[in-house]
């Protein structure tokens, strides 16, 4: 289901009261005029999932840390930062966890420029 | 006063390129902290410029422990964006290969985790000696013996070779003897219970909460596995059992896995005698090149390691976008929670028991 980005903690602590204590993934599309994250959430005894999809604005693309309901969105939200440049705000700026270049640019969103070795192979 | 270390990335037992940095005091450890990325190759964004038909060979280099799986994941999100059905024997196949390919990757796991907890090279080479009759089965069954891309849209690139049955029943005979002579040999020497008894315990509420996956899960008590709760292809006839312990330790993660080999043996038994004849052969490839129907996709597959899942937003030729849910990257996060003030040599225990492969975490 769609939610706010204002409501996305509200909605992500609803879900765990009722049973959705299982984060499985936050990932994140870039649909070019939007972002999206989203946010996979299952109830282990039911074997049920849930999805949260907030919509981002590509220029102004921040969301609030998940970590305080779900220990597990750690490196996930680390990743989604990393490859979409979507800033993580509530949590304590961390250090580069998968690349370990000294580039600029966010590797998978979709104005990312390759190398020019790779854009003649493309 | 806290010394600080850095182990790897180059390190025998950090299982590929794996860099820790640790906290210690005197030999308790603080904090420890999983650097990776070392071998980060852009998956995800390479096969936004692949046709479906050229990814699977990248996938199985993700997890080279468990290429099958991995192949088999690929071809199967692509199968749910395409809204195909896979055939009745090749369902039957396949899930012969994957548990073929479990017990080849939980030996593998054995040896070098065994191996970390200093019984030395013994079973390490036993283990990669009967690693190697799985793999020469799979061979018999794909043509490569360890990047198979075996797996089509719909089915297979060839279905299993005339006598494929009888040389897979000797093998699990033969490993069904060697399992049990593993599990005595570990199990009656005090040096390995003493390192993973009551080692490296995650409790399950911490495991859920960490979001842990696969037979780290299980050995903590939450009984989840993708083959029962979210069954594919034929797991729901076959009768079968998610393996679990509940002590959460090192010891109860080995206990799993061995569980689940003994576990795949029977549903492997099973699968060649009950699967039916006919065609298992994939579609033509004119015909994946054509297109996905559907814009978004999603499976979710037991692999070795876990439950791996790949979300797919569609485009008709290729993947616009995939993600990669990998289970040795979420295993490899909650390191720093389960190895907090331990010693620092059963930090080696507890990452062997996470059976991790960088591949498969760095993506």
């Amino acid at each position: 289901m769609k939610t706010e980005r204002n409501e996305l903690l509200n909605g992500l602590e609803g879900l765990y009261s009722k049973g959705y204590t299982y984060l499985v993934k936050i990932y994140a599309v870039d649909y070019v005029k939007t972002l999206e994250a989203v946010y996979v959430v299952r109830n282990m005894e039911e074997a049920k999932e849930e999805r949260l999809e907030v919509e981002l604005d590509p220029s102004d693309a921040w969301v609030p840390s998940a970590m305080r309901v779900y220990k597990a969105a750690d490196w996930y939200e680390r990743e989604m930062q990393e490859m979409f440049a979507i800033t993580i705000k509530g949590r304590q700026a961390e250090r580069l966890l998968l690349e370990k270049w000294n580039g600029s640019g966010a590797p998978l969103r979709k104005n990312f420029a390759w190398s020019e070795p790779y854009e003649k192979m493309k | 006063m806290s010394t600080r270390i850095n182990i790897g990335p180059v390190h025998p037992s950090t299982h590929g390129v794996l860099r820790l940095v640790a906290d210690i005091e005197g030999d308790t450890v603080l904090r420890v902290e999983p650097h990776i990325g070392f071998l980060h190759r852009g998956v995800e964004k390479l096969v936004e410029n692949r046709m479906y038909m050229q990814s699977p060979a990248y996938m199985e280099k993700l997890d080279y422990a468990a290429p099958m799986s991995y192949d088999e994941l690929y071809v199967a999100v692509v199968e749910k964006a395409m809204g195909v059905e896979v055939k009745e024997r090749a369902q039957w196949v396949r899930v012969v290969l994957l548990e073929l390919q479990r017990i080849a990757s939980h030996l593998l796991w054995l040896g070098t985790a065994a191996n970390d907890l200093g019984q030395f090279f013994t079973l390490f080479m036993w283990c990669m000696k009967d690693r190697d009759m799985i793999l020469r089965l799979l061979e018999s069954a794909s043509g490569a013996r360890m990047f198979y891309v075996n797996m089509r849209m719909g089915g297979l690139v060839q279905d299993l070779p005339p006598g494929f049955g009888g040389g897979a029943r000797d093998v699990l005979d033969y490993l069904e003897r060697r399992v049990k002579k593993y599990e005595a040999y570990l199990e009656k020497n005090p040096v390995f219970m003493e390192r993973t008894k009551g080692v490296g315990v995650l409790g399950k509420e911490d495991a859920i909460n960490l979001g842990v996956t696969g037979p780290v899960l299980r050995a903590s008590g939450v009984g989840y596995d993708t083959r029962k709760d979210n069954a594919y292809y034929v797991y729901g006839k076959l009768s079968f059992r998610p393996q679990t312990r509940s002590e959460g330790d090192v010891f109860a993660r080995y206990r799993v896995r061995m569980m689940e080999i003994a576990e795949s043996i029977r549903l492997v038994r099973d699968a060649l005698d009950r699967m039916p004849d006919g065609d298992a052969i994939g579609m033509p490839v004119r015909l994946i090149t054509t297109g996905a129907k559907n814009r978004e996709a999603s499976a979710s597959r037991e692999t070795p390691r876990g439950e791996g899942i790949m979300y797919m937003v569609a485009d008709p030729q290729r993947p616009y976008r995939l993600a990669i849910r990998s289970p040795t990257f979420v295993n490899l996060a909650a390191l720093t929670h389960i190895a907090k003030d331990c010693r620092l040599a059963d930090v080696f225990a507890i990452l062997g028991s996470l059976d991790i492969v960088m591949g498969d975490a760095d993506k």
